[in-house]
C-alpha cells in the first residue's frame, strides 16, 4: 500500500469515526429525549381521559339519582310495585334518555325483568344482568343492541324503592368515539378505541374520534397484548415502510366489572418528528464524513505531491544507482526536508562518482603495482636462476673442456627450462590482459553446464580417487544472455579448482536453479573447505592456495561473470568443503 | 200555571235544541290527517272519497249495491253478471260505462283475479270463473277494485262522493260531488293533510286543527287515557309472518320451529297493550267461529326440536311497514328465533335480496269467511283450492293451508281513530274505513 493510500484510509477512518461517533451519539440522545416527551405526553393524555372518564361517571351517576328521585319514576315504581302492568311503560325509557341525555337506559322491574329498554326496546320482560352494581360506583360495560353489535358504555345502576320493594333503573353513555373527541389530543398524537367484542383480533372494532384509523391491522399485536395480559402495554409501530410513519403506541386496557377487558384505549404518538430530526442528523453526518473523505483524498493528494512523489524519485534514483547508473540525479522542487534529501541524494552521487573515478584511477594505480609486484616476483624466480647459470658458466670457463662441457650442458637445460617457465608466465599474463568482450547471446545454462559435466565426467571416474559427480539442473531451460564460450571456460575453471580441492576423492555436486529471475549456479566440493581470510582473498589476482598456480583463474571467473552483470562468490566453512555461487541475471522471457 | 208553562217551555227548547241536535246539517269542511300518501293502496282515503266500486259493504258486512244496481250468479257461482247503474258519470263528466268498468278493473287486477275472464255485454259485466265463486259480490266490494278511469290529463276520475280539487299548501282538496247517484254528501269539503306523523297529528287535535286522526292500535289505550273520543273498529289487520318456502326455509319443519318460538303474548300484552286479539289462526274468531282449535302457545322446546342440531344459515327478517310498532315487533319476534337457535338478522325492506322472513299487516276488507280466506291467502301469493261452503271445510282449508307454515299468523288488529268534538254520525265500515259521505260538522248552522 503506498503512503498516498495509507494516508488516505488514515484520514478517511479518523474522519469518518469520529463523525459517525458524534452522530450516533447525537442520534440516541435525541431519540430518549423524545421517547421521554412521548412519555409525558402519554400520561397527561392518559390523566385527562382518566378525568373526563371521571366526569362522566359523575355525570351518569348524577343523573340516574335525578331520576330516581323524580316523581315520574317514583310513580311508576309506585304502580309497578303494586302489580301495575309494566305495558304501559314500554317507552318510557326511550323518553327518559332523551332527556336525561344517556345512551342507555333500562327500566327494570322487582322481579329482574326489563320492563323498558331505550338502546333495546324489544328486550322488555328478559333480565337484566347488571343488577349486582346497583348503588355502585359506574362502570364499563359491554352492551348488546338489537341488531346484534356491542357497543361498549359507561353505565350506572340505581334503585327507586317504593313500598316495600324496588324497581331499578341502569343507564349510561357510549364509550365511542365521541367520548374520545371530548378528551383534547395534542398535535400528532392519535387516540383511538378498540371495542374487545370477541376472541380473535378485528380491525373493524378499532376507531378514531375523527375518520378512520390509517393500517388499523399494524396495532393488531399491540392490542392483543393489552387484552391478553389485562395490562398497559407498549412498543413502536411501523405504518409503512417509511420511518417517519411510525408511532409510539401504548394500549391501555379498559377493564368492566368482572375484571373482563371491555375495551382498549390506544394512545399513538407520531415519531415523525424525532426521525425527521435523526435524519437530519444522519444527512448532516453523511455530509460531514463525506465531506472529511474529500478533505482526506485532497490532504493525501497533496501530502503525495509534496512527501511521496518526491521520495518516489528518490527511490527510483537510488535503483538507477544500484544499477550501475551513478550519475543519477533528482530534481529539487522543495525546501524542506524532502528538499534536504534530494540535495544530499545528488551530492552523494556526484561523489560517488568521483570516489569512483578515483577508485577507479587507484585501483587501477593499484593494478599495475600488483601486476609490477607479481611480475617482478614472477621473473625474478626464473631470472635468479638463469643469473646463477650464467655465472656458473663464466665460472666454468676455468674448468677443463669435459668439465665445462658438462657445466655448459646441464647449464643450458636449466636455462631453457627457466625460460619455457618465463615464457609461460607472460604468456598467461598475456591471456588475462586479452581476455575478450563477451558476445552475449540468449542461451541455456543448463546446456552450457551439461557440456562442462561431459567433458570433464571421464576425468571424475577415472582418478585414482573418483569423484561422484552429482548434478541437479532440473528441466527449466534456464535461458540467459551470455556468451556461452566464456561462461563454459568460467565453468570449467571452478570444476577444475573443485577437483583439485579434493586430491582423496569426494562428491561434487553442481546445481542450476531459476528464482525471482535470478538464475543460479553452484558448483561445490567435499574438499578442505576454505578459511574466511581465504574466501575475502580468493578473487584477487595472483592469489591461490595451490602450489602451482598462477592465482588467476578464480579472476578470470570473477572477470567473466562480471561481464555478464552477474556475481559470484564462496560459501565454506573448513573442514567441510566449499560451494562456489554465480548469480547470472535470467534471459527475458520474451525474447526466448 | 206559569210555572207549569215554564217548565213545558223548557222543556219544549231542549227539545227543540236536541232534534236541531241530531238534524243532519250540510257543509263544513272535515279536515283529516294521515300517515301515508291518501292516493296509495287500495284502501287509501282519497281513493275512497272520490271512486265507488260495483257493490259495496254496509256497516254491518252486508254487500249492497253501487255502481252496479243488481246482479245475478249463473253456472253455480262460474258466472256472474252486474248490470251498471245508469245516469252516472266520472267526475270529469265522461258517463260510467260497462266498457269502462271492464277496462278499470282489468287494470286493477292483472295477477291473481278471482275470475278468469270479465267482459262487457251491453250495460252489464259478465264474470267467468273456472272455479265457483259464490262470494264475488263480497270480493268486488274491496277497495281494490273501485272502478276509476283516466281523463285527458292522465288523471284517475272516479264516480265517488266527493271530487280531487286541487292540492293547494301540501292539502288535499276534495268537494263533495252534488251529483253522486247517492246523493250528495252533507260535508262540503273534506281536506286531508297527508304524511303527518301520529305525534303531529294528535298535536293538531289537541288544539284543534285537525277533525279527524289515526291511532294506532298499540297507542289505544293512551288514546282512551287522554279521553279522546275515539271510533274503533273489530279485528281488521292481520298481523303475519310470511316464511319464503325456498332458500334456508326450504325445510318444512325450520318453518314449523320458526312458527312455534314466537312469542304472541309479548307482542299482544306488551307492544299492542291487549288491542286486537292474539291470533293462531288465518280468519278471526268473528267471522270463523273456530279460532280456539288453533294453540298460539309458544313451544320453544319443541322449536329446538325441530330445529334439530343443524344450523341453519342466517334468516333475514324485513318489515313491509316500517312503523315503530312494527319495528319493535319484528325485533322482539328476532329475538324469539334466536332463543330457538336461530341466527336472525333485519333488513331493510325493498333490497335486492329476498328476505326469509316477511312481518307484514292484511287489511281484511270483507266480512265474509272465504273471501277474507281468499284474501289474506292471496296476499302471500298463493291460492287455496275451495272444497265445500260450510264451515267444516273453511276449517280443513285454513288448516291445511296453516299446515305448510308459509304464514304464520300472529295478532288481529283493529283501525281506529280519534275524531273532534265537531264531527258526527261518522262511522267506520265494515273494512274499518271512516264513511266519511255520511258524516256531517256539528258547528255548521
Amino acid at each position: 500500500m503506498s503512503l498516498r493510500q495509507k494516508l488516505l484510509l488514515m484520514f478517511s477512518i479518523t474522519v469518518v469515526g469520529a463523525v459517525a461517533a458524534v452522530g450516533w451519539t447525537v442520534s440516541v440522545r435525541v431519540r430518549r429525549v423524545f421517547d421521554r416527551l412521548d412519555q409525558n405526553q402519554t400520561a397527561a393524555f392518559i390523566s385527562q381521559f382518566r378525568h373526563e372518564f371521571q366526569h362522566r361517571a359523575d355525570d351518569i351517576a348524577s343523573k340516574l339519582d335525578r331520576m330516581a328521585a323524580s316523581d315520574r319514576l317514583t310513580r311508576m315504581a309506585f304502580d309497578l310495585t303494586q302489580g301495575g302492568d309494566p305495558a304501559t311503560f314500554l317507552r318510557e325509557a326511550p323518553d327518559l334518555a332523551q332527556e336525561y341525555q344517556l345512551d342507555f337506559l333500562e327500566i327494570v322491574n322487582s322481579d329482574g325483568a326489563i320492563v323498558s329498554s331505550a338502546q333495546w326496546p324489544a328486550r322488555f320482560g328478559y333480565k337484566e344482568t347488571a343488577l349486582s352494581a346497583i348503588g355502585k360506583p359506574p362502570f364499563l360495560k359491554r352492551e348488546e343492541l338489537s341488531d346484534g353489535s356491542f357497543q361498549t358504555g359507561l353505565f350506572a345502576a340505581r334503585s327507586v324503592p317504593a313500598t316495600g320493594s324496588s324497581i331499578y333503573v341502569v343507564g349510561g353513555v357510549k364509550l365511542d368515539n365521541d367520548f374520545l373527541a371530548d378528551v383534547p389530543v395534542p398535535t400528532g398524537t392519535g387516540v383511538y378505541l378498540y371495542q374487545n367484542e370477541g376472541n380473535v383480533f378485528d380491525a373493524r372494532q378499532l376507531s378514531a374520534a375523527k375518520g378512520d384509523v390509517q393500517e388499523a391491522a399494524k396495532y393488531q399485536a399491540l392490542i392483543d397484548v393489552a387484552r391478553t395480559t389485562a395490562k398497559e402495554a407498549n412498543r413502536v409501530v411501523y405504518l409503512t415502510a417509511r420511518r417517519e410513519d411510525s408511532v409510539n403506541a401504548t394500549a391501555i386496557p379498559l377493564k368492566g366489572e368482572d375484571d373482563s377487558v371491555i375495551a382498549v384505549l390506544l394512545i399513538a404518538n407520531s415519531r415523525r418528528d424525532m426521525v425527521e430530526v435523526q435524519n437530519h442528523i444522519r444527512a448532516i453526518t453523511y455530509g460531514v464524513a463525506g465531506g472529511g473523505i474529500l478533505f482526506a483524498i485532497a490532504a493525501s493528494l497533496w501530502i503525495a505531491a509534496k512527501v511521496s512523489r518526491p521520495i518516489e524519485q528518490l527511490a527510483r534514483a537510488a535503483s538507477e544507482v544500484a544499477e550501475g547508473n551513478w550519475n543519477t540525479q533528482v530534481d529539487v522542487n522543495s525546501r524542506g526536508e524532502v528538499g534536504t534529501l534530494a540535495t544530499s541524494f545528488n551530492h552523494m552521487t556526484s561523489q560517488i562518482v568521483e570516489q569512483r573515478e578515483r577508485l577507479v584511477q587507484s585501483e587501477r594505480v593499484a593494478a599495475w603495482r600488483e601486476l609490477a609486484r607479481r611480475l617482478a616476483h614472477e621473473l625474478k624466480n626464473p631470472l635468479f636462476p638463469l643469473q646463477l647459470t650464467v655465472e656458473n658458466m663464466v665460472r666454468a670457463r676455468q674448468l677443463s673442456p669435459s668439465e665445462f662441457d658438462e657445466v655448459f650442458e646441464e647449464s643450458t637445460a636449466t636455462l631453457k627450462s627457466e625460460l619455457a617457465n618465463l615464457n609461460t608466465i607472460i604468456g598467461r599474463f598475456s591471456d588475462f590482459s586479452k581476455m575478450p568482450k563477451p558476445e552475449a547471446t540468449t542461451t541455456h545454462a543448463r546446456d552450457i553446464i551439461r557440456r562442462v559435466l561431459t567433458l570433464y565426467e571421464p576425468t571424475l571416474r577415472e582418478r585414482e580417487a573418483p569423484i561422484e559427480l552429482q548434478a541437479d539442473l532440473g528441466e527449466d531451460p534456464l535461458a540467459i544472455n551470455a556468451d556461452a564460450e566464456l561462461l563454459h571456460r568460467a565453468l570449467s575453471n571452478l570444476v577444475l579448482n573443485a577437483i583439485d580441492a579434493m586430491p582423496e576423492g569426494g562428491l561434487l555436486t553442481v546445481s542450476a536453479q531459476h528464482k525471482d529471475g535470478i538464475v543460479r549456479i553452484r558448483i561445490a566440493d567435499t574438499g578442505k573447505g576454505l578459511t574466511p581470510e581465504e574466501c575475502d582473498r580468493l578473487f584477487t589476482p595472483y592469489y591461490t592456495t595451490k602450489e602451482y598456480g598462477t592465482g588467476l583463474g578464480l579472476a578470470i571467473v570473477q572477470s567473466v561473470v562480471a561481464d555478464h552483470r552477474g556475481t559470484i562468490f564462496v560459501e565454506s566453512i573448513p573442514g567441510n568443503g566449499a560451494s562456489f555461487v554465480i548469480d547470472l541475471p535470467a534471459a527475458n522471457e520474451a525474447s526466448t | 200555571m206559569f210555572r207549569r208553562f215554564a217548565i213545558s217551555g223548557i222543556l219544549l227548547w231542549c227539545a227543540l235544541d236536541a232534534s236541531a241536535r241530531t238534524r243532519q246539517h250540510y257543509g263544513g269542511t272535515l279536515r283529516v290527517e294521515v300517515q301515508s300518501d291518501p292516493w296509495q293502496g287500495p284502501d287509501g282515503i282519497a281513493r275512497q272519497l272520490t271512486m265507488d266500486g260495483l257493490t259495496q259493504m254496509d256497516t254491518v258486512g252486508t254487500v249492497q249495491p253501487a255502481l252496479s244496481s243488481r246482479w245475478e250468479s249463473q253456472n253455480e257461482d262460474h258466472r256472474w253478471q252486474f248490470w251498471i247503474r245508469g245516469n252516472v258519470q266520472f267526475h270529469d263528466g265522461t258517463p260510467l260505462t260497462a266498457d269502462a268498468v271492464v277496462a278499470s278493473l282489468t287494470q286493477s287486477c292483472k295477477y291473481g283475479c278471482p275470475w278468469t275472464k270479465v267482459h262487457a255485454v251491453g250495460q252489464s259485466i259478465v264474470f267467468t270463473t273456472d272455479q265457483a265463486i259464490p262470494d264475488l259480490p263480497a270480493q268486488l266490494a274491496q277497495a281494490k277494485f273501485l272502478i276509476s278511469h283516466q281523463d285527458a290529463q292522465g288523471s284517475l276520475e272516479g264516480t265517488g262522493a266527493f271530487r280531487a280539487a286541487g292540492f293547494p299548501n301540501g292539502v288535499m282538496v276534495f268537494t263533495a260531488n252534488d251529483d253522486h247517484w247517492s246523493g250528495r254528501p252533507f260535508i262540503d269539503t273534506v281536506e286531508v293533510r297527508p304524511r303527518r306523523t301520529i305525534r303531529d297529528q294528535w298535536m293538531d287535535m289537541s288544539i284543534g286543527r285537525t277533525d279527524v286522526v289515526e291511532i294506532p292500535p298499540e297507542m289505544l289505550r293512551q288514546a282512551s287515557q287522554q279521553h279522546l273520543a275515539v271510533l274503533s273498529s273489530g279485528p281488521e289487520n292481520l298481523l303475519l309472518l310470511q316464511l319464503g318456502s325456498t332458500g334456508p326455509l326450504s325445510n318444512p319443519q325450520l318453518r314449523q320451529a320458526v312458527a312455534l318460538a314466537v312469542d304472541r303474548n309479548a307482542l299482544y300484552n306488551v307492544i299492542f297493550q291487549r288491542q286486537g286479539e292474539i291470533a293462531a289462526s288465518l280468519l278471526p274468531s268473528v267471522l270463523s267461529g273456530y279460532t280456539f282449535l288453533f294453540p298460539p302457545e309458544r313451544n320453544l322446546n319443541r322449536a329446538h326440536e325441530l330445529r334439530g342440531g343443524a344450523k341453519p344459515s342466517q334468516l333475514t327478517v324485513t318489515v313491509e311497514d316500517g312503523n315503530p310498532a312494527m319495528q319493535l315487533s319484528a325485533e322482539r319476534i328476532v329475538l324469539n328465533l334466536r332463543e330457538a337457535g336461530f341466527q336472525v338478522q333485519i333488513v331493510s325492506f325493498g333490497g335486492n335480496m329476498q328476505p326469509d322472513i316477511v312481518l307484514k299487516q292484511i287489511h281484511l276488507e270483507t266480512n265474509d269467511p272465504w273471501a277474507a280466506l281468499d284474501e289474506i291467502v292471496q296476499s302471500s301469493g298463493q291460492r287455496v283450492s275451495i272444497h265445500g261452503t260450510d264451515t267444516a271445510s273453511l276449517y280443513r282449508t285454513e288448516k291445511d293451508f296453516l299446515a305448510t307454515y308459509t304464514v304464520v299468523p300472529l295478532l288481529w288488529l283493529p283501525r281506529a281513530y280519534a275524531i273532534s268534538e265537531r264531527v258526527r254520525d261518522l262511522h267506520l265500515s265494515v273494512d274499518g274505513s271512516p264513511i266519511i259521505a255520511d258524516a256531517t260538522i256539528e258547528d255548521v248552522k
